[in-house]
């Protein structure tokens, strides 16, 4: 049947038909989503109530949701600010575990004052985050060296590195298990009292607020674009190509450190094995799903936050494993993906 | 020319009284309303070598592209072998005997010599296996005198072992016609004679041949009748080589539009542009350039003729800052700036307008205000560090919009939707400002339709006399010719030969650019 059929670019996707497609997207990994966690044993009634009314619509399942958030706004920042200039940045997890070693030698060493604890161990995150990409950006700038793969692998050296640190010198003394002593006071961001929710979120609000600006109103997204979509015209127009991807691309490693900071001193108040993982793959759905737009990284997380949440009540309530949640990102993201190629492409079957 | 038209009647027939191998009468071809093709004709006879020749855009590939099913044809007869037939595809084509060899090879690089001729079999071979068709290739190899080796990935081959891949996959397929698409613009001295010998001696057992080139020695020294195309159009069909000169092949090539009046510079200026000892070694594919020179002045245009491929592409990327030259110096207006980077080249009044629009000229998907702003921003002039003016952009857009007259523009709109006249528009509206002082143009009105070059040629010729002086390359001769205020021709990357338009005879350009002298 489609023995002779060709995909013919649209010329000017409307608005609407891009939105309709979207929507439709959004529709069926919703309900394949749906489906499939029927499958597993939820009751369909309970769906509604497990994913919109516990997540947003009462106060406890609110912050919850934001809280979880609030490290998906950031990967998917570092994922998107990469991604404007076509560098993929495979190795958030990487970077995202080096800036929580940092801030976690900063907590456990008791470095600097008080008062300077918590924006030291930020700071430091940020930096050692930013280093640990530097190393796949300069590869690729210098020689052409894939950064998909250089920025992977140095994600798992980074776990190696934990691990090392974990079973040997940072070890809990007091139990004994590959996690370390809860951090003191002033390497925490402080609770606000409504829920888990802590004062990070003041940092995570401007921090998306700041990159919106730059991408929007300044000439780096105007460079960013131009790199992004037609590199050798942005060379031949005279643009600063080489610092527009280091610099956006060290961003990208420094918020995923940053990331990695937000987490160990806003919730988990120590350094384990399990802090980092999953991000990566949310982050690369958070940025593609927002088409790498500042404001819309902040939506897509949230509703992702509510997920991951709906997903932790799930688990305990119905014995939903942890892999069904992943399931769900990656059905919505492939639907939706789907969707937009079909808003780009027409089939076409010559008669 | 007209009575050349049809004389291929048993003329130069090895075999006597077989019908054509391949004949195209009337053959009209036409891209979006643009006529490639009008009334051509071509026959060619079994046991013969064939050449086509003609100016690029002259329309010898897209004739050969319809003759194999590639394209089809809005009007025209075709026969092959003395049957009415016009394949509506390659593989009809292959199915009828006939088969091209690309420009472009089609092959697949990972896979090996034979997986890439069993993937073109199709259903109905008998060969379904690698060893049968590694056996069928040897078999095929050996029977044509070209080696081939079968068991080879394609990746670790050579060009002129990809290029012997794919004639021997034509062969192995049954075409007895077989169209070669200037097959020695990849090859090497040695290996173009190579190809060539082959090419005459499949003939001679009983095939027939057609040869795209643009190099009369290969056609005085391989090839047994000529055709010449210009503007789509035949005229000259099917002369025996022997009775035709390198002077009137030049001179049919390049047509009567050559004569040409004396354009006296105004008021020569001063030195613009200086280019010395230019010279870069050849990459991989490309083409080197050899120790250029050439000087530009105000007031001026120096227009390089030449066959595509002979080194342009090279000379633009290197005096856009794309590339940098293994020796040789760049001077603009009395500034070094043979080491400069594209920002401090614009800056001293530098301006490109590239042959591919949308490769290092515009940014499809960013919109005609942001492709009109590109060259502007990093100089600050929408605003500071810490904001960017796309208000102000909009209003410069609205503006060049309209003392171009861009048609279906506005500042919003993505360039990619652009037709290829209004983007061509932008890209001048951007290039051609105030502070302009050397504009580089290559192929500036490629692909346009007349109004657009008229636009595009009096766009340049106003810059010209407004004091800046131009460097024009095209492989459109008329576009050189009535433009240039010296024209020089450049020939596997160097120039050879400069005269004043005064000078310029049409024998003088054609020699030049088939290579001799």
């Amino acid at each position: 049947m489609f023995d002779a059929a060709f995909l013919v670019r649209r010329q000017a996707p409307g608005l609407l038909l891009s939105g309709a497609c979207y929507a439709g997207g959004l529709f069926v990994g919703l309900a394949v989503s749906a489906f499939l966690l029927v499958q597993a044993g939820v009751p369909a009634g309970a769906l509604v109530d497990e994913f919109l009314v516990a997540t947003f619509l009462t106060s406890d399942g609110l912050s919850q949701t934001l809280t979880a958030a609030l490290p998906l706004v950031l990967v998917g920042l570092a994922s998107a600010v990469a991604m404007r200039v076509r560098f993929w940045n495979i190795g958030i997890e990487g970077q995202l575990w080096l800036g929580a070693v940092a801030a976690t030698w900063v907590a456990l060493g008791g470095i600097g004052p008080e008062p300077l604890r918590l924006p030291l161990m930020l700071v430091l995150g940020a930096v050692v985050g930013a280093a640990w990409i530097a190393l796949p950006l300069w590869l690729k700038l210098k020689w052409g060296v894939n950064e998909v793969i250089s920025t992977l692998l140095l994600g798992s050296i980074a776990f190696l590195l934990v691990q090392h640190l974990l079973f040997g010198v940072w070890r809990d003394p007091a139990t004994n298990f590959p996690v370390t002593a809860a951090f003191p006071e002033a390497s925490r961001f402080a609770a606000t009292g409504w829920g888990q929710l802590h004062y990070g979120f003041l940092l995570v609000g401007a921090v998306t607020a700041a990159l919106w600006y730059l991408l929007d109103y300044t000439r780096v997204g105007f460079y960013a674009d131009a790199v992004g979509h037609n590199i050798k015209t942005a060379r031949a127009a005279g643009l600063p190509v080489g610092a527009t991807i280091t610099g956006l691309v060290l961003l990208s490693g420094a918020l995923s450190g940053l990331a990695g900071v937000t987490i160990i001193a806003g919730t988990e108040h120590r350094l384990s094995q399990v802090v980092g993982n999953g991000y990566l793959f949310s982050a690369i759905v958070v940025a593609y799903l927002a088409r790498a737009k500042p404001v819309w990284v902040l939506v897509v997380a949230l509703a992702l936050g509510a997920v991951f949440t709906a997903g932790n009540v799930l688990k305990v309530f119905y014995s939903i494993s942890e892999g069904m949640i992943v399931l769900v990102q990656g059905t919505v993201l492939i639907s939706i993906l789907m969707a937009q190629f079909f808003s780009t492409y027409a089939l076409s079957r010559p008669s | 020319m007209i009575d050349t038209l049809h004389q291929s009647g048993g003329r130069g027939t090895l075999f006597p009284g077989t019908p054509p191998a391949l004949d195209l009468r009337g053959i009209d071809k036409a891209f979006d309303g643009k006529p490639a093709l009008v009334d051509a004709s071509f026959s060619l006879e079994w046991g013969e070598v064939h050449a086509i020749v003609g100016e690029n855009g002259a329309g010898k590939s897209t004739l050969m592209n319809v003759a194999a099913g590639v394209y089809a044809a809005d009007g025209g007869e075709q026969t092959i072998d003395g049957k009415a037939r016009s394949p509506r595809s390659p593989m009809e084509a292959t199915a009828a005997g006939l088969g091209m060899v690309h420009q472009h090879f089609r092959l697949v690089q990972s896979f090996t010599v034979s997986e890439n001729i069993l993937l073109s079999l199709g259903r109905d071979s008998r060969i379904r296996t690698p060893a049968q068709a590694a056996a069928a290739i040897a078999a095929k190899a050996a029977e044509v005198g070209l080696p081939v080796d079968p068991a080879r990935v394609v990746a670790d081959l050579s060009t002129a072992e990809r290029q012997r891949v794919e004639i021997v996959r034509v062969l192995l397929l049954g075409a007895r016609i077989l169209i070669l698409d200037e097959p020695t613009a990849v090859l090497s001295e040695e290996e173009a004679k190579m190809l060539l010998s082959f090419v005459r001696r499949l003939a001679r057992q009983g095939h027939a041949v057609v040869l795209i080139t643009h190099k009369f020695r290969e056609v005085a020294g391989f090839c047994d009748r000529i055709t010449i195309m210009r503007h789509g159009k035949t005229v000259m069909a099917g002369a025996p080589v022997a009775d035709i000169d390198e002077g009137e092949v030049a001179r049919l090539m390049v047509g009567e539009a050559l004569a040409v009046s004396e354009r006296p510079l105004s008021s020569p200026g001063a030195v613009n542009l200086s280019v010395s000892g230019l010279t870069q070694k050849p990459d991989r594919f490309g083409q080197g350039l050899n120790a250029l020179n050439f000087e530009l002045h105000a007031g001026e245009v120096l227009g390089i003729a030449g066959v595509g491929g002979n080194g342009q592409e090279e000379l633009v990327a290197c005096l856009t800052g794309l590339s940098r030259q293994d020796q040789g110096s760049i001077r603009l207006g009395g500034r070094d700036l043979s080491r400069a980077s594209p920002y401090d080249r614009r800056k001293a009044g530098l301006r490109i307008i590239p042959s591919d629009r949308f490769e290092t000229g515009l940014v499809r998907e960013l919109s005609i205000a942001e492709n009109l702003a590109l060259t502007q921003v990093a100089k600050g002039n929408f605003g500071g560090t810490f904001f960017l003016n796309r208000k102000g952009m909009r209003h410069a857009a609205t503006a060049a919009i309209q003392s171009f007259d861009i048609r279906g523009a506005s500042p919003e709109r993505a360039a990619a939707l652009l037709s290829g006249g209004n983007a061509q528009k932008v890209l001048l509206a951007r290039e051609l400002d105030a502070g302009m002082k050397v504009l580089v143009a290559h192929s500036p009105s490629r692909g346009l339709d007349m109004k657009a070059t008229l636009f595009v040629r009096n766009a340049i010729k106003q810059a010209v006399e407004g004091g800046a002086a131009c460097l024009l390359i095209s492989e459109d001769l008329n576009e050189v010719l009535s433009l240039s205020h010296r024209v020089a021709v450049m020939n596997r990357g160097s120039i050879a030969g400069c005269r004043a338009i005064g000078d310029v005879t049409p024998e003088w350009i054609g020699a030049l650019l088939a290579g001799h002298v």
